[in-house]
């Protein structure tokens, strides 16, 4: 369904009817069948007389009036100069809607509303109500666009335009040098003029914060304002001088005195020339470019609307054009985002509880809604953080939108909840549907299906917990309405919102799939002209350009086209294609610089003509969109080359690194296979086994000293152990090991000798490859101190057990194996 | 009855014994402070201590030594990995961390395990164990459970009997035993264990890293290179992190730049969890290609399994492609035809056996001086391990 198509017989021209009309709607909401019914915004505005004259002659005089004229009329909007006997045009008389539709029709464009004389006279500063006069063209567009209905956007054609040819020249860059030059030259007149707004601390804080007193700081948020190609073109010069922005003597002295720091500042950068062995197309800057339509977003039901377009201030304006403006006050730690937007790290946007009671009022009429969102995540660590709510703390709401983790929770007051909307709907963790990236969320509820909730178009899978929507009849108008955070300010979302829109209807599947279509921001088409390369007329390479964020462009949907409609091409190579950035290719982010294709105007069957690639990619941004200046470089387009190869990295030479030693510890495994082999007790040994498994995660695992603790030396001792165990317990074994030992006398026979002893200690010492090696201890030193152990072992003589012999004999095994003579390798 | 009741009836004695193993401690260390003056005999048992991991019975010493002193210490290093040891503890700790993803060297004895040293028992070129159609499983005589694919039975089994790796083992190839094609095996990429680590949810850049810490000894970290082409960089990945650009263009671009492109290699594999074994589906791009792909929409969409080298280019040529290569194909058999050729994969396995034998990584000029030849004879005998391990053991033996 079109998004402008309106039933216009049932549009109410004041709040009774309003009301009516609400109710109405609301009592066809619950019905199962029937027409769509198209609701009814808002429109009540400062107080203006009923109409008393002609009725609407067609219906799109009666469009003209619910949509622009009963909007514009009063006397604190056109109404004023432009009203009956005033000033021409008097598209806002209210003696005669009639008179006024002609009137209007004299400076409206309803095939491009934007492109309206009225739009661009207020744009321009004249008598906009709001405080921010882009925000004023923006409502007026809106309202147009309400009128045109089918008339505007959509299906509109695009209509390409050569742009003014332009050869890429030197072009001056911010040194990297973390805002010292700037530090030098502008940073002070900024401190010292501009610091009781422009500072994140100030009592009247406005971003952007470039007059902080750190100077990195203050040289990030300057560097948009600053023209360095041409000083007196920067935003500060002409802030001051032509726009008269708080001047602090007599704005002309004040913009020569920040023009020269700017100057001083740009006097002391060399300009980035263009290496001349590039093949080249000519260069566009962003705003050289056709803004894109892109296709039409779905806005019919819309009651509230926000798209940070302002990029500065502290308000943060509601453009849906339904009345009353649900504008947001920014407060805390936040910043306004290129390309539209705001970052919260610390901070929230918060409407009053006035205007905010237009959302209760407008869904409560349906019973139903659609909360829509692009937005940033800043993490997926933050819980229970708060990115759309209409609430009054963290007990009571009437909705939220949040995000736990990987997951978005979607709370609704309804008579099946709890007045926290509780039980929550969250997107299942395992899905980690949310990411810390640039999305489209829509949370949807109806009184039948309850909630829903869809990212980038798709929905999520996760149903309502409560099996239904239930009645919204116990909302509360008394709540305020915050985007990042919860009013009570303890539920801190950080992230960036790109726009937010509130719907009075759900958005069905495929009016989410459009919104997500569209994307956000605004988009340009750069023809970049190459026909000076190729012998073909007006030969253009067509991107699609937005800015990214704050720190880049997006480049998309690169096509090769004529504007000629004669001209015919084909077999014209093209390979590796960069984007050039200010007299210099970027080194991140070129994309096309592997692209080899043939042009052919056989292949240019599309609107934007040829494509070339299918993918997007993003650019730095340097000096801002009204700054960058971008062109193209081929390897070869047509018969022009400049194939690159790229030089031979430099290899770094080795570092020596500290010396180590060359000796280690025997692991685990080793220590087992040695032991195994050593005893002859087999490694499948049941008590070996059971005891190896036991302790086999103590025993080293590397062979470094470094890593040596004493715990592992006791899992040693505990291995060792079981192997002599199991080595003396098996006569048979203990027979073949040591053939001569007597383990059935006494500790006083079996020990009480030194041959005697030999008997056990010698096929020890040999077979742990203990003799002669100048590397271990000698076998003489080892059985000096094994004697020792087992003399001390037999103290007790003639008294000793009788299996005292085979234990002392287990332990001088184990002393020694279970040693560094071991151990150590 | 385990030691531990053994062990409680020396408790009077248990300080007087832990006194007497810190004596013989000791002298061992005391000794050890005169290895400068080792000689063959000295260098013998290191030889085998290090390449076998226990000590050499005095037969085997006496032949290594009599080696040694005849001038040919490659011989005792043999002999020394004639030792079953060098098999079941040396290789198989060698081998195992590189099949899990803790690189643990607890884990359970496995097919990877398996067929890495059953490949250096049998001197099979080594530079083929990524791309090769090749299996090693335990003998039929040994009555075994069968190799199967949806589990580890058969090689748990042999772990826990202790069976002989030198002797057990059996070569056969993937495409015998396993449902894979011939053509989609890939030496051990295709392996059960590798695919249960590597191939198991995500999105198979986990096999691409580890194969890549694994077999060309540089992590992710090392291989950076963010002037490469963004082109072929997924779907899945934000280019702009929290909001901010900066991240992408600094950091992510500068591994996935490379990465995405090989890693595409592995499009039509999967390990099924459920099932407990490897999907590949030939001409179907697997699901996880697509894992949040609307992250960035005008990022790369994989159709098929080409991969290319973008690292022949920029500052990752220092890892020795190799030119008769074309650094492209289709598939992981390619891809681990195209590792396996280059001069880091060479580097990569001597440095391994290096720690593995010398204890410490390469250190110094001479360290560096020896560990190109030793690769050099590494490639000259057709990728031999027994001939790195050989020729790093006598590099270490010391004086």
């Amino acid at each position: 369904m079109d998004s402008n198509t309106t039933a216009l017989p049932m549009r109410p021209t004041n709040a009774g009817k309003v009301f009516a009309a609400l109710l109405v709607a609301a009592a066809l909401a619950g019905c199962s069948s029937g027409a769509d019914t198209q609701e009814n915004p808002v429109t009540s505005v400062a107080s203006s007389p009923d109409y008393t004259g002609p009725a609407p002659a067609t219906d799109d005089v009666q469009s003209f009036k619910i949509e622009v004229w009963d909007k514009v009329r009063p006397d604190n909007r056109c109404g004023a100069c432009h009203g009956t006997g005033g000033e021409t045009p008097g598209f806002a008389r209210t003696d005669d809607v009639n008179a006024a539709y002609e009137e209007a029709n004299t400076v409206v464009d309803l095939t491009s509303p934007g492109d309206s004389r009225m739009v661009a006279k207020v744009a321009g500063g004249h008598n906009c109500w709001e405080s921010n006069d882009a925000v004023c063209a923006e409502i007026l567009t809106t309202w147009i666009t309400n009128w045109a209905g089918d008339a505007a956007g959509g299906g509109k054609s695009i209509e390409l335009e050569p742009p003014a040819e332009k050869t890429p020249g030197a072009s001056k860059s911010f040194p990297d040098d973390g805002g010292s030059l700037f530090g030098q030259t502008v940073h002070p007149v900024l401190t010292r003029y501009c610091a009781d707004c422009h500072v994140a601390a100030a009592p009247t804080s406005q971003s952007p914060f470039f007059a902080e007193e750190d100077v990195a700081a203050s040289y990030d948020a300057a560097k948009s304002k600053i023209n360095l190609d041409d000083p007196a073109a920067s935003r500060f010069v002409v802030r001051l001088a032509s726009e008269f922005h708080n001047c602090w003597s007599d704005c002309a002295t004040d913009a020569a005195e920040m023009r020269s720091a700017i100057e001083a500042l740009a006097g002391q950068v060399a300009p980035t020339e263009v290496d001349p062995s590039f093949v080249l197309s000519r260069a566009l800057t962003l705003t050289d470019g056709i803004v894109a339509s892109g296709g039409n977003r779905y806005e019919r039901n819309v009651i509230a609307l926000w798209e940070f377009k302002t990029g500065q201030g502290d308000t943060a304006f509601d453009t849906s054009g339904v009345e009353p403006a649900l504008n947001l006050t920014l407060s805390g730690d936040y910043n306004w985002v290129g390309g539209w937007g705001i970052a919260l790290r610390e901070g929230k946007a918060q409407g009053t509880t006035t205007a905010s009671r237009k959302l209760h009022d407008l869904i409560k009429g349906t019973g139903e809604y659609a909360i829509e969102a692009w937005v940033v995540p800043g993490n997926v660590v933050q819980e229970e953080a708060r990115i759309v709510s209409y609430s009054a703390g963290t007990t009571d709401r009437n909705f939220t939108l949040g995000q736990t983790l990987y997951s978005y929770d979607f709370y609704n007051r309804s008579d099946v909840t709890d007045a926290n909307g509780d039980p929550v709907l969250t997107t299942s963790d395992a899905d980690e549907d949310l990411q810390a990236t640039l999305q489209h969320v829509v949370a949807n509820f109806d009184p039948v299906n309850g909630r829903s909730i869809y990212v980038n178009g798709i929905h999520t899978d996760d149903m309502e917990p409560t099996g239904t929507g239930g009645s919204l009849a116990d909302w509360d108008d008394t709540f305020a309405f915050v985007l990042g955070n919860e009013v009570s300010g303890d539920r801190q979302f950080a992230g960036t919102f790109r726009m937010v829109a509130i719907h009075n209807r759900t958005l069905t599947p495929e009016q989410i799939g459009q919104n997500f279509e569209v994307g956000v921001g605004e988009k340009f088409y750069l023809l970049f002209g190459v026909s000076h390369l190729v012998d073909v007329p007006e030969a253009y390479v067509l991107f699609e350009v937005a800015q990214f964020d704050s720190y880049s462009y997006l480049f998309t949907k690169p096509h090769f086209l004529s504007l000629d409609e004669s001209a015919t091409w084909g077999g014209i190579p093209l390979e590796g294609m960069r984007i050039g950035l200010n007299g210099a290719e970027p080194r991140a982010g070129q994309a096309y610089k592997k692209l080899a294709t043939t042009l052919a105007s056989d292949a240019a069957s599309e609107e934007l003509g040829q494509p070339i690639a299918d993918v997007g990619t993003i650019i730095e941004l340097q000096k801002g969109p009204e700054s960058d200046e971008f062109f193209l470089t081929f390897e070869v387009l047509g018969a022009n080359t400049n194939v690159r190869t790229e030089p031979v990295p430099l290899v770094s030479a080795p570092v020596d690194l500290a010396p180590s030693p060359d000796i280690g510890v025997r692991t685990f495994d080793e220590l087992n296979a040695s032991m195994s082999q050593i005893t002859g007790v087999a490694m499948t040994h049941p008590e070996v086994v059971e005891t190896f498994t036991t302790i086999r995660q103590q025993l080293p695992t590397v062979e470094s000293f470094g890593a040596f603790s004493s715990s592992q030396q006791v899992g040693i001792s505990q291995l060792a152990i079981e192997y002599c165990n199991a080595l003396v317990e098996d006569a048979g074994l203990r027979a073949q090991v040591f053939p001569v030992f007597d383990f059935t006398a006494g500790v006083t026979t079996a020990y009480g000798s030194a041959a005697a002893r030999d008997a056990l200690l010698d096929p020890l010492i040999m077979r742990i490859n203990n003799t002669a090696f100048v590397s271990q201890p000698h076998p003489d030193d080892v059985k000096f101190e094994l004697n020792n152990l087992i003399d001390r072992l037999t103290v007790c003589g003639n008294s000793c057990a009788p299996e005292r012999t085979a234990t002392v004999a287990k332990a001088t095994c184990a002393a020694l194996i279970g040693s560094a003579t071991l151990t150590i390798q | 009855m385990s030691s531990i009741v053994n062990y409680a009836g020396w408790q009077p004695s248990g300080s007087l014994l832990r006194r007497a193993l810190v004596g013989i401690a000791c002298i061992a260390l005391a000794a050890i402070a005169q290895s400068a003056e080792a000689g063959p005999r000295e260098q013998a048992k290191r030889l085998h201590d290090r390449l076998a991991g226990v000590p050499p019975a005095e037969q085997v010493l006496a032949t290594m030594e009599a080696d040694i002193l005849a001038g040919n210490p490659i011989a005792a290093a043999e002999t020394a990995m004639d030792n079953s040891a060098f098999y079941n503890v040396t290789l198989r700790n060698f081998a195992t961390p590189w099949t899990n993803r803790d690189q643990t060297v607890f884990a359970p004895l496995n097919d990877y395990t398996a067929t890495v040293i059953g490949m250096i028992r049998d001197d099979v070129p080594f530079n083929t164990v990524l791309s090769a159609d090749i299996l090693y499983v335990g003998d039929n005589g040994l009555g075994l459970p069968p190799y199967s694919m949806t589990d580890n039975a058969h090689y748990e089994e042999m772990e826990a009997r202790h069976v002989d790796l030198k002797t057990g083992l059996v070569r056969t190839t993937q495409s015998t035993v396993t449902d894979l094609p011939a053509a989609a095996t890939a030496g051990v990429v295709t392996t059960r264990a590798a695919a249960e680590a590597f191939f198991v949810a995500g999105t198979n850049r986990a096999m691409f890293r580890f194969t890549l810490m694994n077999h060309m000894c540089n992590d992710l970290e090392q291989v950076k290179d963010g002037s490469r082409a963004p082109d072929r960089i997924r779907q899945d990945v934000s280019r702009s992190p929290g909001g901010d650009s900066r991240v992408f263009l600094n950091n992510c671009i500068e591994c996935h730049a490379g990465m995405d492109p090989m890693a595409q290699a592995y499009a039509y594999y999967d390990f099924d969890p459920e099932r407990g074994r490897i999907e590949y589906t030939p001409g179907q791009v697997q699901p996880k290609y697509f894992n949040n792909d609307a992250n960035f929409p005008f990022g790369f969409r994989t159709p098929d399994d080409r991969w290319d080298n973008y690292w022949r280019q920029g500052t990752n040529t220092r890892l020795g492609w190799d030119p008769s290569l074309p650094g492209s194909g289709n598939g992981a058999k390619s891809l681990g035809e195209e590792f396996g050729a280059s001069d880091a994969f060479a580097e990569c396995q001597v440095k391994k056996v290096f720690e593995a034998v010398c204890f410490r990584q390469p250190s110094d000029a001479a360290d560096r001086l020896a560990l190109q030849n030793i690769v050099g004879a590494f490639r000259a005998s057709q990728y031999r391990m027994k001939t790195a391990f050989a020729e790093t053991a006598v590099y270490c033996m010391g004086d």
